[in-house]
């Protein structure tokens, strides 16, 4: 991924100067190349499902209409429900109605907008719970094991990544639930709703963000970890910073951590995209209002127009993990965002 | 006569590798008086950084270090961590070499810059912005309001190194050390940065030692030389003794890269005698001298017993069983 | 998932520092490099021995079906040394068996993964260009496409089944093996010795094989490792949610969501293939890390 080319800063600092940097600005141009390839990927995507999911056996309106129907009120609603057309018309379709804000209709008869609206908060919600509060956590472990490399604090935290990494989320769903909600009863087993007050939210959410953020902490763990020592052994400004009488945590947190950071932003935004599926399954575990759930559903429902539009979204969120990896570096890394000068 | 700002006595450093202990400083002594300049030349390998770093502390942890050197009279060896960083930044400071990797990428120069002072003095933000606008003028860099807000890979070489100085002098070090600092950056810049240097340290009355491979910087910039190699020091004396026309070179070795030096007068199409042979395997401890391998003019003493340090003519000392005669050639 | 891309993960092993270490301490970091990699390979030779030898030695009762007299029966009872099932089929022998389908399903995802692509990917990081360009959308598309739906989709319109699994799961191991290949393969195209490769006038496809391929190798042998344990957890997900190996046929996934309705009273139902399943991931995970280690890949 080619990032950016290099601009010539002329002008000074101040309003006029840095608004002629925007304007022109590298960051933009990251930006808008991201998202114009994004749309064949989205397209992509949709296109794929609806390949798949046409081309395999349904029997959708059969479904439907029971084991009495007969032939002929099966086609007729295979008619109506434009199920006996060719795919790609179909999607055609779908995507002139998408364009337009419309997600279509489910088997069910509601619209799938509206199911999104009521289910997608509570599975961003549950994500951002899992990343914020993994990611705060790995940042704390990864500096107390980067301290001291192959002490006790960093044998611990390779021991731990190394759990988290290679346990099941749904396995460990299991034991979250036996020991938190059967044995203790801190927490309920499954979170049907989430309540009303920040406390019950809070209660809901826990068990599942922790499944699933238990994989993610361990991985952002061991990469900031990596990360730091490497800066800390092998980088002249790291000698820089010592030479001038800096206690060793402030070298570690002022000058390692903020250049580690980078790598980790862009691991996370490329992560983004393989979370979805982990998040359903959890979902699924813990009955979490979600649109996880609804997917699974959906699934077995055979029930294309939701499931297109929960793909959709996946896709979304796959894409916008990508842009935002990207758009990290672009905005943060100020090699990037100021070029160089002509001095 | 003034107490010398500086003094090293028989330092020894020594550190592990694959089982195997590496003297890079085998018994080193100088001093350095307060405002005066001291250059340490040497190939990669001699123990010429790995002395000044541990003088400073910033070997990594495990390397063994003994000997004295005393600073203004404060032993600095066998010093925690937490008491050498008093001294680190405040009495004494550090250049190195590639102001490209050296200055933090993602951090403001002016910032950079001020934390060396905060470090040291209790001053508030502001108090720390005009301060290190000062010392950003004191290095000569223009703009220097503007500078302070950009960052190191906005700045030309010559400008990041006056940066790297502008954060060593912080907080008035008495004593400066200049490990390569010149090497990264061109000749005309080289030579800016040097007198720079050097102005500096009339102005503000501190000590200098230069750390370079490059004779030519010493001859012409430092008030004493100091030869290494293979960790031990085996020519000292003035500059003005050592180089010019009556110059008086008796090591071998400073003979041979005094020689490898490409003159104008030279015939053309001579070849460059250059100095055979490579640095010494430190792990492996010879009996006699250590420069014997590669000096043309080894005899059999030299093999057999290494020659000592010895103050053989005021000021002057070298350590060679056979040193050239009157700087001439040998 | 929380099952990461694999590629984002980061060498572990603190770089053992050359310069400072003592005779007596590089002894024990010789051990502790030993340790870190027959520990693991011997947990997984052990692993596949249960699995593939010793059903053929010994003859274990069946994996699917049970007496429904010996319903329950606890752990080291006389002949079921994991215990019985409510239904009272063995638990070792499900566990041996779904072994069996566990590594089978991510051997071949991975074999195909890695085949196909690693084409992709060496061919779109070595050609560059539009041929880059169109590839790496190729690949895009395929990592944006939500593997679990795809097996959930398949698995529903034409039954489950262990081959339905691996096509499924192949579509999430094509794009990743495609990524770590086409960035090995743009590293190692811009050293020097290529240049001095092409300028030979050795031929692409000559260029390729001797040169690009053996030196991504190490990094694409060490990311499979990582990569075979994550496609059992993948796998086992699905035969959790019952998209994957139909019932009743083993596997260790379903034990667990079979387990999950008798979890309070009896959680040994859910940990015995629990912690089977973390043992082997982890294991994998060490031996890549070893590897990795050894080879210095980063």
């Amino acid at each position: 991924m080619a990032l950016v080319q290099q601009i010539q800063l002329q002008g000074d600092s101040g309003a006029r100067g840095s608004a002629r940097r925007i304007a022109g600005s590298p960051v933009l141009r990251v930006v808008g190349r991201r998202l114009l390839s994004a749309i064949p990927v989205l397209i992509g995507v949709t296109f794929l499902t609806f390949a798949v999911m046409s081309t395999l056996p349904n029997d959708t309106a059969q479904a439907i209409l029971g084991l009495q129907a007969t032939p002929g009120q099966v086609a007729a609603l295979n008619h109506t429900l434009g199920l006996d057309q060719p795919f790609w018309l179909q999607y055609w379709h779908w995507l002139v109605k998408v364009l337009h804000g419309n997600l279509g209709t489910t088997l069910e008869g509601g619209s799938v907008n509206h199911e999104l609206a009521v289910h997608l908060p509570a599975t961003l919600e549950l994500l951002a719970y899992a990343l914020v509060v993994s990611l705060l956590l790995a940042i704390i472990m990864a500096v107390l094991a980067a301290r001291k490399p192959n002490g006790i604090m960093d044998r611990i935290s390779l021991a731990i990544s190394m759990l988290g990494l290679s346990t099941a989320p749904y396995a460990f769903a299991f034991l979250l639930i036996v020991v938190f909600a059967v044995k203790l009863p801190w927490f309920p087993v499954i979170s049907t709703s989430l309540g009303s007050t920040p406390v019950s939210w809070f209660k809901a959410l826990t068990l599942p963000a922790a499944a699933i953020g238990f994989g993610l902490f361990a991985i952002y763990t061991r990469l900031l970890r990596a990360d730091i020592v490497e800066q800390m052994q092998r980088e002249d400004y790291i000698v820089t910073a010592k030479a001038k009488g800096l206690a060793p945590w402030r070298v570690l947190i002022k000058h390692a951590l903020r250049n580690s950071l980078f790598t980790l932003i862009t691991v996370i935004g490329l992560n983004l995209g393989g979370l979805v599926g982990a998040v359903a399954i959890i979902e699924t575990v813990f009955q979490v209002p979600g649109i996880g759930n609804d997917l699974l559903t959906g699934i077995g429902n055979h029930d294309l127009p939701l499931i297109e539009g929960i793909v959709l979204v996946f896709a979304l969120v796959t894409v916008l993990g990508n842009l935002l990896a990207d758009l990290a570096y672009a905005v943060l890394d100020p090699r990037i965002r100021y070029g160089s000068s002509t001095s | 006569m003034s107490e010398p700002l500086l003094m090293v006595d028989d330092l020894r450093v020594s550190f592990a590798m694959a089982g195997l202990e590496v003297r890079a400083v085998d018994g080193v002594s100088f001093s350095v008086d307060p405002g005066r300049s001291l250059a340490i030349i040497g190939e990669s390998g001699s123990g010429k950084t790995v002395s000044c770093r541990a003088l400073m502390g910033l070997l990594p942890a495990g390397t063994a270090i003994h000997g004295s050197a005393r600073l203004r009279g404060s032993e600095l060896i066998g010093l925690s961590d937490a008491e050498l960083r008093k001294h680190r930044g405040s009495d004494m400071a550090m250049v190195f070499q590639d102001p490209a990797r050296s200055l933090n990428p993602t951090m403001k120069v002016g910032a950079q810059i001020s934390e060396a002072i905060k470090t040291h003095r209790t001053v508030g933000k502001s108090e720390a912005q005009a301060q290190t606008i000062e010392l950003l003028r004191l290095v000569r860099i223009p703009a220097a309001e503007r500078r302070f807000q950009e960052y190191p890979h906005q700045l030309s070489g010559g400008m990041r190194q006056r940066v790297m100085i502008a954060m060593a002098l912080a907080c008035r070090p008495k004593l400066l050390i200049a490990d390569e600092a010149t090497t990264a950056l061109d000749v005309t810049t080289q030579a800016q940065i040097m007198e720079l240097l050097l102005d500096l340290q009339q102005e503000l009355g501190m000590a200098l030692i230069l750390i370079s491979h490059d004779l030519g910087l010493a001859a012409s910039y430092a008030d004493e030389v100091v030869v290494m190699y293979a960790g031990k020091i085996v020519e000292q004396a003035p500059a003005a003794r050592l180089f010019g026309r009556d110059g008086a070179v008796r090591m071998r070795y400073t003979r041979a890269l005094l020689d490898a030096i490409p003159h104008l007068e030279r015939a053309a199409h001579s070849s460059l005698p250059v100095v055979g042979g490579r640095p010494p395997d430190p792990t492996v401890r010879l009996s006699g001298c250590s420069f014997a391998p590669r000096c043309a003019s080894a005899a059999d003493d030299c093999r057999a017993k290494a020659p000592a340090l010895v103050e053989h003519a005021p000021n002057h000392l070298w350590a060679c069983w056979h040193p050239c005669e009157n700087g001439g050639a040998a | 998932m929380a099952v990461p891309l694999p590629e984002t993960l980061a060498t572990p092993a603190p770089p053992s520092l050359p310069s400072l270490v003592s005779s007596r301490h590089l002894r024990a970091q010789r051990l502790g490099r030993t340790l870190r990699f027959w520990v693991p390979a011997g947990f997984l030779i052990l692993m596949l021995g249960m699995c593939f030898l010793w059903p053929l030695v010994y003859k274990l009762p069946s994996p699917t079906n049970g007496n429904i007299i010996y319903n329950n029966e606890a752990p080291f009872s006389p002949g079921h040394w994991l215990g019985t099932n409510q239904l009272g089929v063995d638990q070792f022998s499900q566990i041996v068996y779904g072994g069996q389908v566990a590594f089978e399903v991510s051997a071949a995802t991975t074999a195909i993964g890695m085949v196909i692509g690693c084409t992709i990917g060496v061919v779109a990081g070595y050609a560059g260009g539009w041929v880059d360009a169109v590839l790496s959308r190729v690949l895009d598309v395929l990592i944006a496409f939500p593997a679990l739906v795809l097996a959930l989709v398949i698995a529903e319109g034409l039954g489950p089944s262990e081959i339905h699994v691996i096509i499924a799961l192949s579509v999430f191991a094509i794009p990743a093996f495609g990524r770590v290949s086409r960035g090995a393969t743009i590293v190692v195209r811009g050293l020097p010795f290529m240049t001095a490769a092409r300028l030979a006038g050795t031929r692409g496809w000559r260029i390729i094989a001797r040169h690009v391929l053996p030196n991504i190798m190490p990094g694409i042998v060490t990311f499979s490792l990582l990569g075979i344990g994550i496609v059992i957890i993948l796998e086992g997900a699905l035969d959790f949610l019952g998209y994957g190996i139909p019932l009743p046929k083993a596997s260790w996934g379903s034990m667990i969501a079979q387990g999950q309705q008798i979890m309070t009273a009896q959680p040994e139902y859910v940990l015995i293939p629990s912690l089977f399943l973390l043992v082997t991931v982890v294991s994998l995970n060490m031996l890549g890390d070893a590897l990795r280690e050894r080879w210095g890949v980063r």
